[in-house]
């Protein structure tokens, strides 16, 4: 057995001294807020962010029961209409505070519940926060707070070699909805990543691991642009994401991945299979090659 | 365990007991400091863990701690906790015997068992492990040692480090102590992925480490179709008893393993099921397993992140 994660508060070397170098000149702001003040002057300069306003919703499991694979979903309610500029998503007290920042291209839909979930490495107690950029240039946020955290036993692997056999393997899958005329489908994304941090000590050389994480991975529908994600090794290892977009003529999806080797991956479109949440079967998965 | 505030008045009693009757020593029965072991089969002793998480309440004194006593030394199948309740058990194989602690082995890398190896330092062991625990415990070393200082207080865990083996198992390799050879077994990733079979010949006993949970929900640190492999073989196995790495002293097989496999499997199938479906991770961790709630302790501590790491291995079957 392992020990409990309820009550680990410590942060591993590397984070602590992000963190020291982010918390210095924030001695002046609020406690609650933490590192935020400075995490959204760099990502939103001085714009007016609204919180809580319904505008968009976080949720996260109320206990925390892996630290290295914490599902998030981010949820638009239906009543946010018109086109999505961005969304971003922050963990402030890891290592790197910025998960994702997702960039919506015209193939993400006009409405309907429109969502993005992924699952991610939590360092330490901190609050999550997504921020949605409207068409109109207005932020809007929701904020989560993750209450339990794995120190850096996070971050390890349960079983490297097989994280690193297989790397690039990447299934893209979509779900027709009830309605095929729905307005809005989902889709989803895996690709076989370690998404190494490069805090990891491996004692046989007694060197860090170096880093290497999927950093950017480009979802089209039909050709036409869903969104363009940026990337950090906040991400799980084996990334995967949720995501909905537009119904299109075909809804085949086309995903293309660069780690920060600048490897390539890419997965190919798929037809459509009839039903709810039908399509998640063997023959709506791709799978594909490394292109290296 | 007794309180700190006892242990070394009770030491002092104790240092009293041994230069007044030196030659009885290795007959005087376990006193308060010494770790609490029956004799299971002959020369095989084993120390009972609660089924609880690390506590100060506890000292970390969770999982299941062993010893086999050969004609020509002494070899240790897992530690505890702790330092403290390292030297404990330490005290407790003085208390039936004289002869070298020779071997110091590792069933895996958990907390629970590997963190009394300190005590036996002194002793000058070999330690032993299966091939990938040095570099398991290398990376986990600080927020293990972070952890469980957290967990059990800076008291109760003072003393304990993280030994590496200096002696990995890749192929099955025998162990002499003289009168009983002991056959040690990596596995492949199944409860970690360092796990590693112990067998007397002498008794027949199987040491399982936490391959074998009983009664304490079983956790998945590894691979849950890798674990299921493993239990297939090990109910094909022939012993006179098996010692799990948490549950009670001993136990017989194949029963030994029923409950652990119907619960593995349990949440495998549901997980299937829920991933063709299309489910995702957050929905499955609401429902899948949940029928096995009521047969195991601990289950809302660690069920939950059972899903989950299945989850994320067998959705890309």
């Amino acid at each position: 057995m392992h020990q409990s994660l309820t009550n680990v508060t410590r942060a591993c070397g590397a984070a602590a001294i992000a963190l020291s170098i982010l918390v210095l000149p924030a001695t002046s702001a609020n406690a609650d807020e933490g590192l935020w003040p400075i995490l959204k002057e760099q990502a939103f300069g001085d714009r007016v962010i609204r919180e809580n306003d319904g505008m968009v919703v976080l949720e996260a499991p109320q206990k925390i029961d892996d630290a290295a694979l914490v599902p998030l979903t981010v949820r638009i309610p239906p009543h946010v209409k018109g086109q999505l500029k961005s969304l971003s998503l922050f963990i402030d007290n890891n290592p790197d505070p910025k998960v994702a920042t997702l960039h919506y291209g015209p193939a993400a839909g006009q409405g309907g519940e429109r969502n993005f979930s992924t699952r991610v490495r939590v360092d330490n107690f901190s609050k999550a926060r997504a921020v949605l950029e409207l068409e109109d240039g207005s932020l809007h946020m929701a904020t989560k707070f993750l209450s339990a955290a794995g120190g850096c036993a996070a971050m390890q692997a349960k079983d490297p070699e097989a994280d690193a056999t297989g790397i690039g393997k990447t299934i893209v899958r979509t779900f027709s909805p009830a309605l095929s005329t729905n307005p809005i489908w989902s889709g989803q994304v895996m690709i076989k990543h370690p998404n190494d941090n490069g805090m990891q000590l491996d004692i046989n050389t007694a060197k860090f691991i170096p880093a290497r994480y999927v950093k950017e991975m480009t979802v089209k529908r039909d050709g036409e642009l869903v969104f363009k994600m940026d990337a950090t090794f906040s991400i799980s290892t084996n990334p995967n994401i949720r995501f909905t977009f537009a119904n299109g003529e075909k809804n085949a999806l086309d995903v293309s991945i660069v780690d920060t080797d600048g490897t390539k991956f890419e997965g190919p479109g798929e037809k459509n299979t009839k039903g709810f949440y039908s399509a998640a079967s063997e023959s709506s998965s791709a799978e594909t090659s490394l292109l290296e | 365990m007794c309180s700190p505030t006892l242990i070394s008045r009770k030491n002092f009693l104790r240092a009293g007991l041994v230069l007044a009757a030196t030659p009885l020593l290795r007959y005087a029965p376990a006193l308060a400091a010494t770790a609490d072991t029956s004799e299971v089969a002959p020369g095989v002793f084993v120390h009972q863990g609660r089924y609880e998480v690390q506590s100060p309440q506890n000292g970390g004194d969770i999982a299941n701690a062993s010893f086999v006593v050969g004609s020509e030394g002494v070899a240790v199948i897992d530690t505890s906790g702790s330092a403290k309740l390292g030297a404990e058990l330490r005290d407790a194989i003085r208390a039936v015997t004289n002869k070298p602690i020779k071997y110091v082995i590792n069933t895996h890398m958990h907390p629970d068992h590997v963190f009394g190896n300190a005590a036996f330092k002194q002793d000058d062991p070999t330690f032993v492990g299966h091939y990938k625990l040095a570099s398991a415990l290398g990376t986990r070393k600080d927020s293990y040692l972070a952890a469980n200082e957290q967990m059990i207080g800076k008291d109760a865990f003072a003393g304990s480090e993280i030994i590496l083996p200096n002696l990995g198992i890749k192929e099955p390799t025998k162990l002499d102590l003289g009168d009983r050879e002991l056959l040690l077994e990596p596995q492949v990733t199944a409860h970690t992925n360092n796990d590693l079979i112990v067998t007397d010949s002498k008794t027949n006993t199987l040491f399982l480490g936490d391959l074998l949970f009983s009664v304490h929900v079983p956790t998945i640190d590894g691979s849950i179709k890798g674990w299921l492999a493993v239990l297939d073989q090990i109910g094909k196995r022939k012993t006179a008893r098996v010692v799990p790495g948490h549950g009670p002293k001993t136990m017989e097989l194949p029963e030994a393993i029923e409950p652990e496999q119907r619960y593995l499997a349990t949440i495998a199938d549901d997980v299937r099921r829920q991933i063709a479906e299309g489910k995702s991770l957050a929905e499955a961790t609401k429902t899948a397993g949940f029928s096995e709630k009521d047969a195991w302790k601990l289950f809302d501590q660690y069920h939950v992140r059972n899903v989950t790491a299945a989850f994320a291995e067998l959705e890309w079957e």
